[in-house]
């Protein structure tokens, strides 16, 4: 699991209170139960804060998969 | 021309004749008859605007191809918002103009500025709500990159006019409906027998509770001057009970009949009345509009006002449930319904628990205290704003409201039709009976009997259908959703 995905899956058993997660490039919200509209927004500004980042609307929708995010959070952080 | 009637049930079978034993071979032919198929399914109904839906179909179909094809960002927007125009501009110009022209006018008349405004006699192209919101998804999807556009003209437009859900959803997205028109679908007969079980239950939703539902509710809503408090809060339960029966019940039909089809379309209801908060009642209700107005409207709102914090939040919920409101039609009392279900969610978002979805408790027969006061207390707050949603003006709303507040809610509820009124809440009683054992499946009757002999299950079905010859009210009304 490289560094920004173990941070990301802090992240989530946090906003989710699910211990539970454990996130691969693969995942969707469709695997996890509590990931929906309202906590992605949560996720978003979670993540957003954790690596001082920000990202803008067309990306944080254009985003299949957690892989995706984590590409998108490498692009920000090297960038 | 609506699925409860003889004329449905004759063109249906003729259908599915020709469409699992003449086509079965042919990918290209069923899908071709799909598309005839629903053309005079809708012109059987209303021919008139059955060039509206082609042309709409026509210009989304190519938009479709050509915001996938430009490699230009101006020259896509471009194109998406000529697809945003057409969709949204049609649906604002038949459903809203009139509201919206006269509104404009009345506010100017608080001023004591008099607008010569002139209102169109327009009538509701059917179904238009529910295909529009078919396309408008298409070409989102395709410029955010997640679908990408068919290029068979037939299935496009038998997405868009597919029969079994043209005048009344479930709004299907093209994710979910144009990948099983362009593959050959299997003829099961497990699959085809559950699909006839769904229909069967959504019959009885339909003709037994729904429609005997009305004429009580009719009376109660026409005469709440000359009734009691008591009368009226049993009208307003009525008409949950009819509102709920009647879409849930089309919803298990139109499933159904897609489903005999070989088409697994998209889930409508999830027993809202069920539901532990307000949060959870929207997961649950007319989930292929809710989920969609949340893909395109909340999210992208809530992304834009995640500065805000819970009060960015707040106006985000607000705004997607006056949406829901108005997509229902041009009138106040739906502005205010979207209003107040904005309102309902606020103690949940002081308190930080959106997004906390309800646990799945065990499937026992009696509800748990906290689970039964959790849906009465949800159920009053939907009855409450139902009335409006019923009501044709604010102020046939507000009257209505203020009836209810007197003495009179202590005296007797039953003065119109007792003995109906009796049965009739039997009925809806029984519905939800069924429904509260069966909540974990698909829909209400799914695995009822489902181990039983076969005898017995039969004789389940047979009572059903006994039901259904004895009840069913003689009204015939077409459904509540197809004037949305």
């Amino acid at each position: 699991m490289s560094d920004i995905l173990k941070q990301v899956n802090a992240i989530f058993t946090d906003v989710l209170d699910n211990e539970a997660i454990v996130l691969t490039n693969e995942t969707t919200a469709g695997d996890i139960d509590e990931w929906d509209s309202l906590s992605h927004i949560q996720l978003v500004v979670t993540i957003e804060k954790h690596f001082k980042i920000r990202f803008t609307s067309k990306e944080i929708q254009s985003w299949n998969n957690v892989g995706e995010m984590v590409n998108s959070i490498a692009g920000k952080i090297q960038g | 021309m609506v699925f409860n009637s003889i004329p449905f049930a004759v063109f249906f079978a003729g259908f599915f004749v020709l469409y699992w034993f003449v086509f079965k071979q042919n990918l290209k032919l069923q899908n071709l008859l799909i598309l005839i198929g629903s053309y005079a399914f809708y012109c059987w109904w209303d021919w008139r605007f059955l060039a509206l839906l082609i042309g709409s179909s026509l210009l989304n179909y190519y938009l479709g191809i050509f915001i996938a094809k430009s490699t230009i960002a101006k020259q896509r927007r471009l194109l998406l918002i000529a697809g945003m125009l057409q969709g949204i501009g049609g649906l604002l110009f038949f459903k809203y103009y009139n509201f919206f022209i006269g509104s404009f006018a009345e506010l100017f008349s608080i001023f004591n500025v008099r607008l010569d405004v002139r209102t169109l006699q327009l009538i509701l192209p059917l179904g238009i709500s529910f295909y529009t919101f078919r396309t408008l998804s298409y070409l989102l999807d395709i410029d955010k990159g997640k679908i990408k556009p068919t290029t068979d003209w037939v299935v496009f437009f038998s997405y868009v006019a597919f029969f079994p859900s043209l005048f009344s959803g479930p709004i299907d997205r093209a994710k979910l409906l144009i990948p099983q028109l362009e593959k050959k679908r299997a003829f099961e007969y497990a699959g085809m027998t559950d699909a006839l079980r769904q229909i069967l239950w959504g019959l009885f939703k339909k003709i037994v509770v729904a429609d005997n539902c009305t004429a009580i509710t009719n009376q109660v809503f026409d005469n709440y001057l000359q009734l009691p408090a008591s009368a009226l809060v049993l009208g307003a339960l009525f008409y949950c009970i009819q509102l709920y029966a009647d879409f849930s019940g089309y919803s298990d039909m139109a499933i159904g009949f897609a489903r005999l089809l070989g088409f697994d379309i998209t889930k409508n209801f999830n027993y809202p009345f069920f539901a532990q908060n307000i949060a959870d009642f929207w997961r649950r209700w007319h989930m292929s509009l809710t989920s969609w107005v949340t893909d395109y409207v909340f999210t992208p709102l809530s992304i834009s006002f995640r500065d805000y914090g819970k009060v960015g939040l707040f106006f985000a919920i607000l705004f997607n449930m006056v949406i829901v409101g108005l997509w229902h039609g041009a009138n106040w009392t739906y502005v205010l319904f979207g209003v107040l279900h904005g309102c309902y969610f606020i103690p949940m978002i002081i308190k930080g628990t959106m997004n906390k979805r309800v646990k799945k408790t065990k499937a026992t027969l009696i509800p748990s205290f906290t689970e039964f006061r959790n849906m009465a207390a949800t159920f009053l707050l939907i009855m409450l704003t139902n009335i409006l949603f019923r009501a044709d003006s604010i102020t046939h709303a507000v009257d209505y409201y203020k009836h209810i507040v007197s003495r009179s809610i202590f005296s007797n509820p039953l003065v119109i039709e007792k003995t109906n009124t009796v049965i009739f809440l039997g009925f809806g009683f029984f519905m939800f009976f069924i429904e509260w054992i069966g909540r974990d499946q698909e829909y209400g009757i799914a695995a009822i009997g489902i181990k039983w002999p076969r005898i017995f299950r039969w004789s389940f079905y047979s009572f059903i259908i006994f039901l259904m010859a004895m009840f069913m009210s003689t009204s015939g009304s077409a459904f509540l959703y197809f004037k949305f």
